[in-house]
């Protein structure tokens, strides 16, 4: 390699990544990075990293969002329909940061069921699904924080609705819901709170997990679907290298999602209700499409149970590749898991879907 | 020393008024305890239990039975009651509706209408002539003998109700024809019911404004009773259709009239020519206003009132349509408006049809006037043209997904003043109505720009997409020709 250094004159360019790589030794730590190989079989349909995409755009749209957005009760309304209709491309970022949220959301459950049925939460990536639990929970509170922020009719009282269950738990109810809301009620004080859980404590947790998260892939490569990790013989491996192929598959399905960002926002822009007022109650107060299943549950059944069954699931979910003992990973041969998975999954759609019709 | 301080004190007088409440405290609330356990006087007694009732000292004015009107039943026993209470059928069921009404409650029992003695258990003593027993009251007493006690002004005091109802009555069309003999008429039990009378204030009385409408036409839509008096039947269906009609029954709006808000309830008659504009401008103060700002009102007898233009149980909801008829009237003879030069005929059969309820009806085609409610029609139709295009667009716009705020602040300003346009056509003064639809269409055209530069926006905003989508399929396409390549390279080598 120094040969063909110096038989050719040096571009500037590869003067300056000289220049770092003595210093820093770039180039082995970019070689132990990108020189990973992707198991043939593996089969990941680019959602981790769509959500990964997602994040940098919610990142990033969101950062310019605070540049106009004022977290006050009397100020927030009139900042956000001002960053819609005045600042230029203020409508492009606001909608892309709305459709995004959502998008996000639907990237990461895809991404869960993924790695759910084929299994690769398995040994050795236990703390890899755990995680991603967390992950999966710091998003939904990205979307719930963030729903509040534009202060209209439909984000007070999906708020008031949305923390309203948290009284419900036994016990700590009361103080669970006076905490949520920083008060008895949706006021100026849960406006800050949440504006703070969104715009500070989330991304840096998310920031962080995800950190964790990705370092823990890297370590383990990606699963392979067809056979459990003990049996995958080393030289089976590698499969298709990750730079550049898998990366380019990457950046083609990152660009298809930002097209449907820039379709979703450009037809259908984020809009903008009457201004919150906690004297007057719409008539048909709904949460975001993302909590109606568990909205809809809790108005089936006793509040205590509808809130509780929820509280019992979270740590099912987050301890599954514990409780899971099955080494298999085919679906074919676990399938009681499969059936169980399928069967919460419809429950869960059915309930969305009443709970968005009724 | 001691009594140098007790002089200093005594100078000053917060210390002697301090002193005198303490005193004014400690005294009376001391009596109280000391007599406490003495028995009432026999005159603190009574006033306590039995307030010296008006009945008592003014006979005279009580109907029938002589004692207080006060329901006391450990006391003096209604046997009336005890023994139809038990009665098989309507009897029984006199005494259940009575114990739920009104008087029930308030202790207006059986004798002091039917007269009787209910003090004995003996059936016969009880409801004897002699008790003063006289059963079921004549219809033509009866309103004399509800006044006997809703006339009182002592008695009613206490429940707040007024006590003109009985020479109200008596002015009534049907008092009149009550005093003339005739006992087809409405009574005051027709409407308040007899032993089931409720408050009127009660949703489930008779006489609660949601149910007056079918209270009165229960005789009023009655043909054969109202034959002999020539009277139409048909106000119920036609009131039901108009604008107050629909308010009050179908929207249950309180605010909006029966019959009784108009025709009054106990004075029930006709509102004449001359008392209309009172009667309509109880409810709609800022039009009768406006109406008497106009020439229509100082002419008296020969101008259009209310009910000329708008009708009166099927008034509905006015539009610009109401100025001139489709097709102008041509060739009218004179003697369809004149009953000689100068004199007008208004009588209300001319505008019975509401197609004649127009200006042009009385309006000669050519004549300066007609200019003006021209030029009126055409300053309030285009206003309302100006405020529809604005809306459509606005519409538009909010149904791309725009913000549309400020420009529907804007069209609720042209609503505003196209609504007081047509409220000030009652000055029939031209000036006034098109300094607001000038307003009106002002705001109007600046709600469409807004609304048009929304939409000019939008346009902008999907032909940008289209653009960055090239330019995203672009890249796509590039990726893609890169991946063969590095495919091919990854086979070859
Ligand atoms: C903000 C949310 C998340 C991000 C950005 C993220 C990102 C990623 C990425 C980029 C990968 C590489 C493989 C791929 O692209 O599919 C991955 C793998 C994985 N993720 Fe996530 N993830 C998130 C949430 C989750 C959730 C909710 C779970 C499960 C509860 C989860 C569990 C896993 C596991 C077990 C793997 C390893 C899969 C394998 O080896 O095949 N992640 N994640």
């Amino acid at each position: 390699m120094n040969d063909q250094v110096i038989d050719r004159p040096t571009s500037l360019a590869q003067r300056v990544i000289d220049w770092m790589d003595e210093r820093y030794e770039l180039r082995s730590l970019l070689d132990a990075m990108l020189h990973v190989y992707v198991p043939r079989e593996a089969k990941t349909f680019y959602l981790g990293g769509i959500t990964l995409f997602l994040f940098f755009m919610q990142a990033s749209s969101g950062i310019l969002l605070t540049l106009y957005y004022q977290p006050t009760p009397d100020t927030a309304y009139n900042s956000v329909l001002f960053i819609t209709s005045d600042v230029s491309f203020g409508w492009l970022i606001r909608s892309v940061h709305a459709w995004g949220a959502n998008l996000m959301i639907v990237a990461c459950v895809l991404h869960l069921l993924r790695v759910f049925f084929q299994g690769a939460y398995k040994r050795p990536r236990e703390i890899t699904w755990v995680l991603g639990v967390f992950l999966l929970f710091i998003t939904l509170g990205f979307g719930f924080t963030g729903y509040l922020l534009p202060w209209d009719q439909r984000a007070f009282w999906a708020t008031t609705v949305g923390t309203e269950s948290a009284g419900a738990v036994p016990v700590i109810g009361d103080f669970l819901l006076n905490f949520i809301r920083g008060g008895a009620t949706v006021s100026d004080v849960t406006l800050t709170r949440f504006f703070g859980i969104h715009t500070l404590v989330l991304p840096v947790s998310l920031a962080a997990v995800l950190l964790v998260h990705i370092v823990l892939i890297h370590q383990h490569g990606l699963a392979n679907p067809k056979k459990p990790a003990g049996q995958v013989k080393p030289d089976e491996e590698p499969g298709i290298p990750f730079f550049p192929h898998y990366i380019l598959d990457e950046a083609i399905a990152w660009y298809i999602v930002l097209a449907v960002l820039v379709i979703l926002a450009s037809l259908f822009p984020a809009g903008l209700e009457a201004k919150a007022n906690p004297l007057e109650t719409p008539a048909h107060i709904k949460p975001e499409w993302y909590f109606l299943s568990l909205y809809q549950f809790l108005k089936l059944v006793p509040r205590t149970v509808g809130v509780l069954t929820p509280v019992a699931a979270a740590p099912l979910l987050i301890l599954l590749p514990f409780l899971d003992r099955n080494p298999e990973v085919a679906p074919a041969k676990r399938p009681r898991m499969i059936a169980a998975g399928v069967l919460l999954l419809l429950a869960i759609t059915i309930l969305t879907v009443w709970g968005h019709f009724s | 020393m001691f009594a140098r301080v007790l002089e200093k004190l005594m100078k000053q007088r917060v210390t002697w008024i301090a002193a005198f409440v303490v005193i004014a405290i400690i005294v009376p609330g001391g009596f109280a305890k000391a007599f406490s356990a003495a028995p009432p006087s026999p005159e603190q007694g009574a006033t306590e239990v039995m307030p010296p009732s008006p009945g008592l000292t003014s006979p005279d004015l009580a109907p029938l039975s002589q004692g207080p009107l006060a329901r006391s039943p450990d006391e003096s026993p209604n046997n009336c009651f005890k023994c139809h209470a038990n009665l098989p059928g309507p009897h029984g069921g006199i005494a259940s509706k009575w114990d739920a009404s009104v008087h029930g409650r308030a202790g207006i029992a059986c004798a002091d209408c039917h007269g009787g003695n209910p003090e004995t258990d003996e059936m016969i003593l009880a409801m004897s002539p002699e008790a003063g027993f006289i059963g079921v009251p004549p219809r033509r007493d009866i309103p004399a003998l509800c006044g006997g006690c809703h006339s009182d002004v002592e008695r009613m005091r206490q429940f707040n109700i007024p006590t003109d109802q009985l020479p109200k009555y008596q002015e009534s069309v049907h008092g009149v024809k009550l005093a003339q003999g005739d006992i087809r008429v409405a009574i005051c039990t027709d409407c308040h019911g007899s032993h089931d009378v409720l408050k009127a204030s009660d949703p489930n009385a008779a006489v609660s404004p949601y149910n007056v409408p079918y209270l009165c036409a229960k005789c009023h839509s009655d043909e054969a009773l109202m034959e002999p008096y020539g009277l139409p039947t048909d106000q119920l269906d036609i009131y039901e259709k108009s604008v107050h009609g629909e308010a009050l029954l179908g929207r249950k709006d309180i605010r909006a009239p029966s019959c009784a808000s108009c025709h009054g309830s106990h004075a029930a008659k006709p509102p004449t020519s001359d008392e209309v504009v009172n009667v309509c401008g109880k409810c709609h103060t800022a039009t009768q206003k406006l109406y008497e700002e106009s020439l229509h009102a100082r002419i008296g007898d020969a101008a259009p009132k209310c009910w000329t233009c708008h009708g009166t149980h099927d008034i509905i909801k006015p539009s610009e349509d109401n100025f001139l008829h489709p097709e102008p009237l041509v060739d009218q003879p004179c003697g369809e408006c004149h009953v000689d030069d100068t004199t007008f005929r208004m009588e209300a059969a001319r505008f019975e049809s509401p197609e004649d309820r127009r200006c042009d009806t009385c309006h000669h085609p050519t004549s300066w006037v007609m200019t003006q409610i021209k030029a009126m029609k055409n300053a309030l139709v285009e206003a309302q043209e100006a405020y529809q295009a604005a809306e459509d667009a606005i519409q538009d716009a909010a149904a791309r997904g725009m913000i549309v705020n400020d420009a529907e602040v804007l069209l609720t300003e042209a609503h505003t003043s196209i609504i007081r346009a047509r409220a000030v056509v009652h000055t029939t003064k031209l000036t006034r109505v098109t300094e607001l639809t000038d307003d009106a269409k002002e705001a109007a055209i600046k709600a469409r720009d807004l609304a048009d530069t929304k939409l000019a926006d939008n346009l902008f905003r999907r032909r940008a997409m289209v653009v960055v989508i090239g330019i995203i399929a672009i890249n796509i396409v590039g990726l893609i020709a890169l991946k063969y390549q590095l495919n091919r390279h990854s086979e070859g080598s």
